[in-house]
């Protein structure tokens, strides 16, 4: 196997991993910290297809401000999900 | 019985949509329909018709800028929506549940962020005005110089934060990008074109054609001003809290 194809399922099985536990998690302060890592992942990806545009504002947005302002929007409510 | 339901119908799903990527074209192929149509003129003649060098930004903010306006507009209307539901501060300095943090921040975060904010914002300059020649530009950078703005509020509070922009100069800041692109559009009517094309057939003929590349950074400025004070703007909205908090220190 290529060297570039293993980086690449790699990614995606832990785009796949990350993507399931953000949705299953029941901490949601958990759930958006794996979110952010998601995003980081996919900016990875958007690099590794060649959409450096893409990639510089999956990781802006996705991975920096969005995080953040999940994080306030907890704070201001509840931290974990209801049963 | 429910979850049986639920289960049939996703795998359903499943099969569907799992035939419909195995009958997909070959990603890369040049054969592909996506790569046959208007994409070879894009690669071929973006240089001489858009005057940018980076293809993408050429798209982006020539061949399609009816879309990235739209987006634009998107963007200032999640700021109106946000703020007609959490409500814009009155003049004068506001607070949030950051400057009453039981944990305040260490000495050695508090010097780093203050190290990195100005390399970071620094950063996103380049990637607004490089956005015609690299990867990036006004989303981009707009995003980064949020991003930026948010490390010194969460660490220094929005007391600091809001007092280094305070309202009068995000609220003018806010439109920017929606009305930067609406007017540098209208210009190519002006002249004798089509909106929003920055390449005038009567006018600019015979000016330079670097003209055309300062009207495509003028209009990525602007979305990159008007999209960092969108983003501080729906930051301080959402940290404020209404009655006076005395800043910690």
């Amino acid at each position: 196997m290529k060297m570039g194809t293993a980086l690449n399922l790699v990614l995606i099985l832990l785009l796949l991993t990350t993507a399931l536990l953000a949705v299953t998690a029941r901490d949601l302060l958990a759930a958006v910290v794996v979110f952010s890592v998601y995003s980081l992942i996919m900016a990875l990806m958007w690099q590794r297809l060649q959409a450096p545009d893409l990639a510089l504002t999956e990781a802006a947005v996705g991975a920096g401000v969005t995080t953040v302002l999940f994080v306030i929007t907890i704070f201001k409510t509840r931290r974990r999900e209801e049963e | 019985m429910k979850k049986v339901a639920a289960l049939l119908f996703i795998s359903a799903l499943a099969v569907l949509l799992l035939y419909v990527v195995a009958s997909m074209p070959p990603m890369g192929d040049p054969d592909n329909p996506t790569a046959t149509h208007v994409i070879p003129r894009y690669l071929e003649r973006a240089e001489e018709e858009t005057h940018t060098v980076n293809v993408v930004t050429g798209v982006i903010l020539n061949y399609r800028g009816y879309d990235t306006m739209g987006e634009v507009t998107v963007i200032f209307c999640a700021l109106a929506a946000v703020l007609a539901v959490l409500g814009r501060e009155r003049r004068g300095v506001i607070h949030g549940f950051v400057d009453r943090s039981e944990v305040p921040a260490s000495v050695i975060v508090k010097t780093m962020v203050r190290f990195m904010v100005p390399f970071i914002i620094l950063f996103s300059v380049y990637t607004i005005l490089h956005g015609e020649t690299s990867p990036g530009g006004g989303f981009q950078g707009g995003a980064v110089i949020g991003g930026s703005m948010i490390i010194f509020t969460t660490i220094f509070g929005l007391y600091e934060s809001s007092r280094r922009i305070p309202l009068k100069v995000r609220a003018p800041l806010e439109g920017a990008a929606v009305m930067g692109f609406f007017l540098v559009g209208s210009l190519g009517l002006v002249g004798g074109g089509n909106f929003l094309t920055y390449a005038w057939p009567r006018v600019a003929q015979g000016l330079h054609p670097s003209l055309v590349v300062w009207l495509t950074v003028l209009v990525e400025v602007g979305i990159g001003l008007g999209g960092a004070m969108v983003l501080t703007s729906i930051l301080f909205a959402m940290i404020r809290e209404e009655e006076e908090i005395a800043p910690a220190s």
